[in-house]
C-alpha cells in the first residue's frame, strides 16, 4: 500500500460512525465519535466521482477554508480522511441551529439573548473577513449552536477568497431572502458587505421571529426590500443605476424601522439600520459592528450557556422516580411529568435514560 | 434492590385525620410530629404530611402495656433501635444514662436518645437515618464526574457504605472510610451544599411565582367572566330598549349589537394575551436573574481571539501607484462603484502577505520526524488561543 | 542558529509571544515547512522505499525481471519533476490562466512528489491533474471537457483519474500563500519610503517578478516564507531598495533577521531557478519508461494480481455485511445480541459504496 494510503487509513481509524442523521444531494452526514476520547463528531461523507467535472466545488471550498480557519465562532474541521470513493470531513458535532431556535415558539428571547447571538455571529464573520474570505451563504440555517451555547458559522460551500482587482465574481450567491440589492441587480464586483447585509436580515429575524424580507422571486425580493426600507436614491447609493441588471422596481417611501421593531432599543435599531444601508461602501463592517454602542450598553449579552435552545427531539425522559416532588395538587400517583427544566438534576444521560440509583432527599 | 427502591420513593404515608376504618379504637390517634412535642426527633417534615407511626396493639417490652390499655402511651425508639414506652423511658433514665434494657444490647442511652417512630419497620427507620446522614456527606452530582461510569462507581461505593452501616458490618472500618472521604472532598462537599441551598431557594421561588401566577390568572378569568356577564345583560337590555324605541329594522339592530360584542371580545382577548406575554417575559427574566447568580453575564468584548494580523507592520495609504488595480479604480463605466468592491481590501491583503512571516527563521537540521500532512489540528502549536473576556 | 528547531519551539515573530500570527495558523506553515536536510532525507527515503516496492512488483509480474531494471535515483526524479513544473507556465499561458493558478499548480505538483514517486505516477499526468485541480481551488474553474480538448492526446478521464489521489497526497491542504502576492505588497509598501522613484521601483519590480517565477522551480517555498522569498527576489533586483524597506519594517532592530535569510534564498534561486538541461531530462524520461511500476500499468500480471486482491477484499466485505444482516434478522432478540446489531450497523464498512 502506498504511504499516502497508509497514512490515510490511520487517520480513518481514529473516528467511527454511529448513526446516519441526514442525507443531501452530494453528501451523507453521520453522527460519530472519536474513538480515543468518545467526543461526539459529525462525519460528512462526500461521494467523489459523481460529477463530470470531478471533485465537487462546494466540497473543495469547504475543505479549503475550514482547514485554514480556526475560531471559536467558526465550525471546526477536525480531520479529513478519504477512502477510495469518498471524502470524509470530520466536523465538530453541533446539535441545533439558529433557524430551529427561531422557529421554536415555546422559546422566549430576551434582548440580551439576541445581543449575544449577534455578537457571536459578528465575531465569527469578522474572523472570516480578516482572512479575506467571503462566506456568501449566511442564514439562520447555517449558524449552528453548540451544546455550550456557542454559535458557529458553518457551511462554507459558497465561500471564496476576496478577488484580485478586476476579476469577476458570480452574483448568484446567498439565499434569496438574505441577498443584498447589489447582487440582485447583477453586480460582479462586490465586497465583504454582502455578508453584512445577510447578518442584518438575521438580526431582524431574531427580533421578529419570522424572516424579515421573504421574496418569492429575485424581482419580488427587490420589491420586498424596497417596500420595507424604501427605494434607494442616487444620493443614497451613487451609481446603482449602472449595475448590470438594473431595473427600476417601484417607488416606495422610507418607513422608520421603529414602526416595525417596536420593542427594540435605539442602539439596536441604529446597528440594524447600519447593516442594511444600500451603498455597500457605507455599510458597516463586522469589526465596527462589534464596537457599536449596542453591544456595550446594558443589558450585557447573555452568557452563551444560558441562551434558549429548542427541546431535543429524542427526549427519552421516562417516568422516573422523582425525589419528594410529589405534585401537591395533581391527581393520582405522585409523579411529576413536567418538561425537563434545565436546572433540575435529571440524571437521564444519553444511555437511554436508565434510572440510576437515587439519593434520598430527606435533608429538608 | 427493586423493592428497596420502590420503598425509597418517598411516597407519603397518608394516615390523615378522620379515620377511614370502621372502629376508631383500632385506628390510631394521630400525633403529627411537630417540634412542640418533647421527643421531637424522628423525621422532620415541614409539610406535616409524614406523621408518626403508632400501633395500638404494640406492647412495651418492659412494662408490657400498650396504647389500648394506656391511652397516651407512645413507643419510642432508641439510638440502638430498640423500643421503649415513654413511661418506662422516664423511669429508667431518670438518673441520666443507662444501658439499654433490651437483652444483649449494651449500648448506653439517655432520655434524649429516644425518638418517636416514623416507620412501621424499625429497620427502615434505621436505614433512613443512616442514609440521611450519608446524604449530607456524599453529595456529589453527575456533573462532578467525567463520565457516567465513574459516577455510577461512586454511587455504588455509597451504597456499599450504607449497606455496611445498616447491617453492622465492619462498622469501624466503614466509619473510617467516611472520615477519609470527608477529608479528601471537603471542598467539593461544601460547594455542593451551597449549590443545594441555592437550588432549594430557586425551587421555592419558582413555586411562589407559579402560585402567584395561577392566582392572577384565576382572578383574571373571574373578572372576565363577570365582565362578560354584565355586558351580555347590558346588551340584552339595550336591544330590548332599542327595539322599543327605534323604528329601524329589527334584524339589523340585532346584527349590529352582535358585531359589537364580537369586537369587544376580540379586544379583550388581545389585551389578555399581551398581558400573559408580559407575564411569561417577566417570569423568564426572573428565571434568568437566578441563573445569573450562578453564571453571570459579562460585559461585551469586541474580539475574543488571539490572532495577530501584522497590522502594526504597515501603514496603508489612501492610494498607490498600482497598474494592477488602475482600471478598477478609474472605473470609466462606473459599474464597479455601486457594487462595493474595495480595492483597499485587496491592497491590505497584499501588504499582509508582504510582511507575514518575514522574520520567521527557517527550520534546520533533522528535528522530530516530519509532521504528517493531515495531523489533527487540535494538538500542536498552531492552536488558536481563545482569550476569554 | 544551530539548535534543531521544531515547529513547537519556533520563536514567534515580532510582537507579543502570546498572540498567534495568522500565517502560523495556516496549513502551509504547519504541514509544508521543512529544513533542507529534511527535504533530502524525505526524497531519498521515498525513493528507496519505492524502488524496493517496485522491485517486488516486477518480481510478481515475472520472476527475475527486476535485475535488469535500472531504477531512478532521487536526484533524477527531482529533475524530471522540475521539467514538468516548468511546463505548467506554458500551459497557463496557453489557457490564459491567472498567475495564481499557475503558482498554485506548481506548488501542488511539488508537494505531490514529496509524497509519491515518479515511478508510480508520471509527472505529465500529474501536471495536468494538478493544474485542473488548481483552477478549481483558486476559483477559476474550467469545464473538464473544455480543458481536455485543448490538450493534445488527453481524455477527460486521464485528468480525473488522478484528481483524488493528488488531493489526498496534498492532505487536502488547498490554500497556498504565494510569493508573487507578497511581491505586490512590497511594491505598494515601498512607495511609503521617502524618495522613491516610481521608474526605479517599476524596473526593480519587473526583474524581481522574473526571479519569483524562477523560484517556482526551486524548493524555496518549503524552507522559507513567501514574504522572505519575495524580499529576496526584490533584493536581487535592487539591493538598496530591499534593504531600505526591510529596515523600515523592523525599525527597532539594527540587524533585522529578515535580511539574514536573504543570502541563502538568493543562492537557491540563482542555482536552482533555471529549467533543467533538456538532454539530461530526456535520458531520465527514457529510463522511466522501463522502470515504471507494473502494478499501475493496466494489463500487466502485477496489475491484474493487484486488482484480484482488491476484488477479494471487496467480496469479503460484502459477505461480512450479508452475514451481519442475516444475524440481525434471525436473532430478532429485542434484548440482546448487541454484537449482531453492531455488526449490521458497522457504518465504516459503508465507505466503498457504489
Amino acid at each position: 500500500m502506498d504511504a499516502v494510503e497508509r497514512a490515510n487509513l490511520e487517520r480513518q481509524r481514529r473516528w467511527t460512525k454511529d448513526q446516519k442523521i441526514g442525507e443531501g444531494t452530494y453528501a451523507v452526514v453521520y453522527r460519530g465519535r472519536e474513538l480515543a476520547t468518545g467526543r461526539k463528531v459529525a462525519i460528512k461523507k462526500i461521494k467523489v466521482g459523481q460529477f463530470k467535472d470531478g471533485l465537487d466545488m462546494s466540497a473543495i471550498r469547504e475543505v479549503k477554508f475550514l482547514r485554514e480557519l480556526k475560531h471559536q465562532n467558526v465550525i471546526e474541521l477536525l480531520d479529513v480522511f478519504s477512502s477510495k470513493k469518498n471524502l470524509n470531513l470530520v466536523l465538530e458535532f453541533l446539535d441545533t441551529d439558529l433557524e430551529l431556535v427561531i422557529k421554536d415558539r415555546s422559546l422566549v428571547f430576551l434582548p440580551a439573548d439576541i445581543k449575544s447571538w449577534m455578537a457571536m455571529t459578528f465575531r465569527g464573520l469578522e474572523f472570516c473577513h480578516r482572512n479575506f474570505i467571503l462566506h456568501r451563504d449566511l442564514k439562520p440555517n447555517n449558524l449552528l449552536i453548540a451544546s455550550d451555547g456557542q454559535l458557529k458559522i458553518a457551511d462554507f460551500g459558497l465561500a471564496r477568497d476576496f478577488a484580485d482587482p478586476g476579476y469577476k465574481m458570480t452574483c448568484q450567491v446567498i439565499t434569496r431572502w438574505y441577498r443584498p440589492a447589489e447582487l440582485l441587480w447583477g453586480c460582479r464586483y462586490y465586497s465583504t458587505a454582502v455578508d453584512i447585509w445577510s447578518v442584518g436580515c438575521i438580526f431582524a429575524e431574531l427580533m421578529l421571529r419570522t424572516p424579515y424580507l421573504p421574496g418569492e422571486t429575485d424581482m419580488d425580493q427587490l420589491k420586498t426590500i424596497f417596500r420595507a426600507l424604501g427605494t434607494p436614491t442616487e444620493e443614497d447609493w451613487p451609481g446603482h443605476t449602472k449595475l448590470p441588471d438594473y431595473v427600476p422596481v417601484g417607488q416606495f417611501p422610507k418607513t422608520p424601522l421603529r414602526d416595525l421593531f417596536t420593542a427594540a432599543s435605539a442602539d439596536c435599531l441604529n446597528l440594524l439600520s447600519k447593516c442594511l444601508i444600500y451603498d455597500p461602501k457605507r455599510r458597516i463592517s463586522a469589526k465596527d459592528a462589534l464596537n457599536h454602542p449596542y453591544f456595550f450598553a446594558l443589558p450585557y449579552p447573555s452568557h452563551p450557556s444560558k441562551l434558549p435552545k429548542p427541546a431535543k427531539k429524542e427526549s427519552g425522559i421516562p417516568l422516573e422516580e422523582v425525589d419528594g416532588n410529589t405534585d401537591m395538587s395533581g391527581p393520582g400517583p405522585g409523579v411529576k411529568a413536567n418538561p425537563p427544566n434545565k436546572l433540575k438534576r435529571k440524571n437521564s444521560d444519553d444511555l437511554g435514560g436508565r434510572p440510576v440509583a437515587r439519593r434520598l432527599d430527606f435533608t429538608k | 434492590m427493586a423493592q428497596r427502591n420502590s420503598w425509597l420513593r418517598g411516597t407519603t404515608i397518608r394516615k390523615s385525620g378522620p379515620s377511614t376504618s370502621a372502629s376508631t379504637r383500632t385506628s390510631t390517634p394521630q400525633l403529627p410530629s411537630t417540634s412542640m412535642s418533647i421527643f421531637a426527633g424522628g423525621v422532620k417534615d415541614p409539610s406535616g404530611r409524614t406523621v408518626e407511626y403508632i400501633d395500638m396493639n404494640e406492647k412495651c417490652p418492659v412494662c408490657d402495656s400498650d396504647a389500648y390499655l394506656k391511652p397516651g402511651l407512645r413507643l419510642l425508639v432508641s439510638s440502638c433501635y430498640h423500643k421503649l414506652c415513654n413511661g418506662c423511658v422516664e423511669v429508667l433514665y431518670a438518673t441520666g444514662s443507662e444501658v439499654c434494657p433490651t437483652k444483649g444490647c449494651n449500648v448506653i442511652n439517655r432520655r434524649l436518645s429516644y425518638t418517636p417512630q416514623t416507620f412501621e419497620d424499625l429497620t427502615v427507620e434505621k436505614e433512613v437515618a443512616i442514609r440521611r446522614r450519608l446524604a449530607k456527606e456524599f453529595n456529589k452530582r453527575r456533573e462532578d464526574f467525567p463520565d457516567l461510569r465513574s459516577y455510577n462507581d461512586y454511587l455504588e461505593e455509597v451504597e456499599e457504605i450504607a449497606f455496611n452501616l445498616i447491617n453492622d458490618i465492619d462498622v469501624a472500618e466503614t466509619e473510617a472510610r467516611i472520615a477519609r472521604y470527608h477529608q479528601e472532598n471537603a471542598e467539593l462537599i461544601e460547594l455542593n451544599k451551597k449549590r443545594e441551598q441555592e437550588y432549594q431557594r430557586y425551587l421555592q421561588e419558582q413555586e411562589e411565582m407559579e402560585r402567584q401566577e395561577r392566582e392572577l390568572r384565576a382572578q383574571e378569568l373571574r373578572r372576565i367572566e363577570t365582565e362578560e356577564r354584565e355586558e351580555r345583560e347590558k346588551g340584552r337590555q339595550a336591544i330590548i330598549d332599542k327595539l322599543e324605541t327605534s323604528d329601524k329594522d329589527a334584524a339589523r339592530l340585532v346584527a349590529k349589537s352582535r358585531m359589537e360584542t364580537q369586537r369587544r371580545a376580540s379586544a379583550r382577548a388581545a389585551s389578555s394575551s399581551s398581558a400573559s406575554f408580559n407575564q411569561s417575559n417577566a417570569r423568564l427574566l426572573r428565571t434568568r436573574a437566578t441563573q445569573s447568580a450562578v453564571v453571570p453575564d459579562v460585559p461585551h468584548v469586541p474580539l475574543q481571539d488571539n490572532y495577530y494580523a501584522y497590522d502594526d507592520m504597515f501603514q496603508m495609504r489612501e492610494t498607490y501607484h498600482d497598474p494592477v488595480s488602475e482600471a478598477v479604480r478609474r472605473d470609466r463605466e462606473g459599474i464597479m462603484r455601486a457594487g462595493g468592491y474595495r480595492v483597499d481590501q485587496a491592497w491590505e491583503r497584499a501588504l499582509r502577505f508582504a510582511v507575514a512571516g518575514l522574520d520567521t527563521a527557517p527550520l534546520s537540521g533533522m528535528p522530530a520526524p516530519p509532521p504528517e500532512p493531515m495531523a489533527v489540528d487540535s494538538e500542536g502549536p498552531a492552536d488558536a488561543v481563545m482569550v476569554s473576556a | 542558529m544551530t539548535a534543531a528547531l521544531t515547529p513547537d519551539t519556533q520563536p514567534v515573530a515580532s510582537s507579543s509571544t502570546q498572540r498567534q500570527p495568522l500565517y502560523e495558523a495556516s496549513t502551509q506553515y504547519r504541514h509544508w515547512r521543512f529544513s533542507p536536510e529534511q527535504l533530502v532525507h524525505m526524497r531519498s527515503t521515498l525513493n528507496v522505499d519505492a524502488v524496493s516496492a517496485i522491485r517486488d512488483a516486477f518480481e510478481a509480474d515475472s520472476l527475475g525481471s527486476s535485475s535488469s531494471v535500472s531504477f531512478l535515483s532521487a536526484e533524477e526524479e527531482h529533475l524530471l519533476v522540475k521539467l514538468y513544473v516548468g511546463k505548467i507556465a506554458q500551459l497557463c499561458g496557453h489557457f490564459r490562466f491567472p498567475e495564481e493558478v499557475e503558482a498554485t499548480a506548481a506548488t501542488y505538483m511539488k508537494r505531490f512528489y514529496l509524497k509519491n514517486t515518479v515511478m508510480d505516477w508520471h509527472p505529465k499526468n500529474v501536471m495536468l491533474t494538478a493544474l485542473f485541480l488548481a483552477t478549481k481551488t483558486t476559483n477559476h474553474p474550467i469545464a473538464l471537457e473544455s480543458y481536455a480538448s485543448h490538450i493534445p492526446k488527453t481524455s477527460p478521464s486521464d485528468v480525473l483519474d488522478l484528481e483524488f489521489l493528488v488531493a489526498q497526497s496534498l492532505g487536502f491542504d488547498f490554500a497556498v500563500w504565494h510569493p508573487h502576492k507578497a511581491l505586490w505588497g512590497i511594491w505598494l509598501d515601498v512607495q511609503t519610503l521617502p524618495d522613491v522613484s516610481i521608474e526605479e521601483l517599476s524596473k526593480a519590480y519587473e526583474t524581481a517578478h522574473g526571479h519569483v517565477r524562477a523560484a517556482r522551480l526551486t524548493d524555496a517555498e518549503f524552507i522559507y516564507t513567501p514574504s522572505q522569498i519575495a524580499l529576496a527576489c526584490f533584493s536581487l533586483a535592487s539591493p538598496t531598495l530591499a534593504t531600505a524597506w526591510a529596515r523600515a519594517k523592523f525599525p527597532s532592530s539594527p540587524h533585522p533577521p529578515a535580511l539574514e535569510f536573504l543570502e541563502p534564498i538568493k543562492e537557491i534561486i540563482l542555482r536552482d531557478g533555471s529549467p533543467p538541461d533538456v538532454e539530461a531530462v530526456r535520458e531520465v524520461d527514457r529510463r522511466l519508461r522501463l522502470c515504471k511500476n507494473p502494478e499501475k500499468i493496466p494489463g500487466t500480471n502485477a496489475y491484474i494480481k493487484k486488482q484480484q486482491e482488491k476484488d477479494r477484499q471487496a467480496e469479503e466485505k460484502r459477505l461480512r455485511k450479508a452475514e451481519a444482516a442475516r444475524i440481525a434478522m434471525e436473532e430478532g432478540d429485542p434484548f440482546g445480541s448487541e454484537l449482531a446489531k453492531k455488526a449490521a450497523e458497522d457504518l465504516d464498512d459503508d465507505d466503498d459504496d457504489d
